[in-house]
């Protein structure tokens, strides 16, 4: 996925502090699975040892989580909105050995 | 001769082994996350009372965002794990059923740590107040065929609207 240069007013309120909200347009949301890197996990297993952060696992979450938000983003843009209210995250184990993450909010159009 | 060898062999790798390892295990990690604890409450204590104001960091939209100029949406998370020697810990424990002390401890940390990190990232954004704080748990276990006690981990994802007054 290309990183893009979309910028849009975001918040995880029911409004954009400092706009008006003219009209809400809907639901949009963004996903990725994410599996393990075989390399990244021995080496996170190893980290368990002592315990404490696990920064690989930190890391390619937080990769994996950027992502489905410049998905979620891109969706907005292409709606012809410039602003996403309301944002909620979620994060699932669907099969061993990886994670879905998942974002969705409501796009909005504000002054 | 030799087997007598083999059998404290045995009793090394069938008894000692896996007592000795968690024991080690317990041991380094104790002295390791008591060093990462230390460096977040000094973290914490530079901030200075940012995290317990309630004024600049709330669960609730407040009118607080009535009055802001502008917001950005603030996220972070860390995936932290317990220690071998932990996991060992609470698997005995838990036999008995009872406060999981050493567990305790490593979600503690996990959710102080994202709390500081949501606090550090909104100054660097230039945001004077944090609301609608949302902290969720989730598992992580990249591990596969069931030997999840290997590598299991628990993430903490902390996100938030940042306000600039």
């Amino acid at each position: 996925m290309q990183p893009t240069n979309i910028s849009l007013h975001m918040s995880n309120v029911e409004t954009v502090p400092g706009r008006t909200i003219v009209s809400s347009l809907g639901l949009v949301t963004g996903s990725t699975v994410r599996a393990k890197h075989l390399g990244k996990d021995i080496f996170a297993g190893l980290k368990n040892l002592v315990g404490g952060e696990l920064k690989a696992y930190t890391e390619l979450l937080n990769e994996s989580r950027n992502e489905a938000i410049q998905r979620m983003m891109m969706q907005a843009h292409s709606m012809g909105a410039n602003g996403i209210v309301n944002i909620r995250f979620a994060t699932s184990n669907v099969a061993a050995g990886a994670s879905e993450l998942f974002c969705y909010g409501t796009a909005v159009v504000v002054e | 001769m030799a087997t007598s060898l083999s059998i404290v062999l045995a009793i090394f790798f069938w008894l000692v082994l896996p007592v000795l390892i968690p024991l080690i295990s317990w041991l380094l990690g104790r002295w390791y996350q008591g060093r990462l604890m230390q460096a977040l409450e000094s973290n914490e204590k530079q901030q200075g009372g940012l995290l317990q104001s309630e004024k600049h960091l709330s669960t609730s939209s407040s009118m607080m965002s009535m009055t802001a100029e502008s917001s950005t949406l603030l996220h972070v998370s860390i995936c932290v794990g317990p220690s071998w020697g932990q996991i060992f810990f609470m698997w005995v424990k838990s036999l008995f059923g009872g406060r999981l002390e050493s567990y305790d401890v490593v979600l503690d940390y996990g959710r102080r740590e994202v709390l500081m990190r949501l606090n550090q990232q909104a100054k660097a954004m230039g945001c004077s107040s944090i609301v609608n704080i949302r902290i969720e748990t989730s598992t992580v276990s990249f591990a596969k065929n069931n030997n999840s006690s290997k590598t299991s981990s628990v993430e903490f994802l902390a996100f938030a609207t940042g306000l600039r007054q």
